[in-house]
């Protein structure tokens, strides 16, 4: 009988670890709902100071800001790059924390890197290879914040200041579509200049604006919530990926513990069938030795 | 009346704070009060922690506490966006009070130039946030 107990033992085991997965699918998907719901809210005012940026840009396209600043004046092989990449705070998603880890390492290459991550399931990874990663930049991928990003967004603005690092890519996770995870990088500093090209004609009149005090000033103003916006929708696109990576995973393995139950459960009744096969060939045996 | 009046917008990260159209609208700037009325000329404008007022169509004045941000006026349109945007009602005294006292002491002690500024920020918005919440819009 020992074998058909160990079987079942198996059976609530694996029964009790099905509980699990399934809470944290279960937990994920509200967690992914509210991730979204937060991203919806602040959409307006990123893409108000985005429109701004642009239309300052068109108007005063001679303003000079250290953050459009390029890299011309440092040779190649001297820069520092840095590199700000989001992880989860735990495995159990899937590829989800290798693929952002492996892009990392990609851009890496042979140039000093400073290395910002976001999330201990990365942190570990880099210290366990000895890469060097900055110490004080502890922060978790649980429920993004903007207030955490704006704190994120300050330090690596404070280091872009002082020529820690010439450059800043972040490493992240965004939706290709529902289903679909993709790692994806964006660069953020030195931001890019993008010089629209004048497409209206020239006949048309264009509002003039008076900048009020100083371009500089109202690009101090907009770059750090702005920078701090993007910063923090890389956060969130990857939390919510996150959460879908570990509901992919969980469901997987809701799906497989079935198919093993199944299995064992099959095991089980074949093995208890054949202890009851046993005892009746040994009964009627005995029985029958009793008459000769 | 509703060719005196201009649209305005004050948008914060939370959402929209208010979308509809105004007849005047003042807020704190780098150097002063500020204020637009409709059709007023394009500008662009930085804007300081501090306490924002704007008239709506049925000449009623409103308050809010805001955040730093940035103001744009251009046809007859204003869209401010600032980074928190809070009703007098909404206003949580006693975690301004709070912050007020944190940031004080904080300030008190000798720190960097960066964590005195962060503080000073922290003590301008508890300090509007009080002012604002015990505040009849005229």
């Amino acid at each position: 009988m020992a074998g058909a107990k160990d079987v079942k033992n198996r059976i609530k085991g694996i029964k009790d670890t099905k509980k699990i997965t399934n809470a944290m699918y279960l937990i994920s998907s509200t967690k992914l709902r509210r991730a979204k719901k937060s991203m919806e809210d602040i959409e307006p005012y990123f893409y108000g100071l985005q429109n701004l940026m642009q239309r300052m840009m068109r108007h005063f396209p001679e303003t000079v800001h250290p953050y459009f600043k390029g890299n011309e004046d440092v040779p190649e092989n001297e820069i520092t790059h840095g590199f700000l990449v989001v992880t989860a705070d735990k495995g159990l998603a899937g590829s989800y924390n290798i693929n952002v880890i492996k892009e990392t390492e990609k851009l890496m290459g042979k140039n000093a890197a400073c290395l910002y991550v976001v999330g201990e399931a990365g942190r570990r990874y880099f210290e366990h290879r000895k890469i060097p990663i900055e110490g004080n930049f502890t922060y978790t991928a649980q429920n993004p914040t903007r207030a955490r990003a704006r704190v994120i967004t300050n330090t690596f603005l404070k280091d872009y200041d002082e020529g820690k690092i010439n450059d800043l890519t972040v490493v992240f996770t965004a939706m290709r579509n529902s289903l679909e995870a993709e790692t994806r990088t964006m660069k953020l500093m030195p931001l890019e200049k993008e010089m629209a090209e004048d497409n209206i004609p020239p006949d048309v009149l264009r509002e003039e604006f008076i900048i009020h005090p100083s371009p500089k000033e109202v690009l101090d103003a907009i770059i750090p919530p702005y920078v701090a916006g993007l910063v923090y929708s890389a956060l969130v696109e990857s939390y919510c990926c996150e959460q879908n990576s570990r509901m992919q995973a969980m469901s997987a393995a809701n799906d497989s513990a079935d198919e093993i139950i199944q299995e064992l459960r099959v095991k089980y009744n074949r093995h208890r069938q054949a202890i009851i096969t046993q005892e009746i060939t040994e009964v009627s045996a005995g029985a029958r030795s009793g008459r000769i | 009346m509703s060719e005196k009046t201009g649209s305005l917008r004050i948008i914060s990260p939370d959402g929209i704070f208010y979308e509809g159209r105004m007849l005047a609208v003042i807020m704190p700037s780098l150097d002063g009060q500020l204020e637009f009325l409709p059709f007023h000329e394009e500008m662009i404008t930085v804007i300081i922690t501090g306490e924002l007022r704007y008239q709506t169509e049925d000449e009623k004045w409103h308050v809010a506490a805001v955040g730093g941000g940035v103001a744009e006026t251009a046809n007859n349109r204003c869209d401010i966006y600032v980074d928190f945007a809070e009703k007098p009602e909404d206003i949580d005294k006693n975690r301004a009070r709070a912050a007020l006292e944190r940031a004080t002491e904080q300030m008190r002690q000798k720190k960097s130039i960066e964590e005195y500024k962060i503080s000073q920020a922290a003590l301008a918005r508890a300090l509007t946030r009080l002012r604002v919440a015990d505040r009849d819009p005229f």
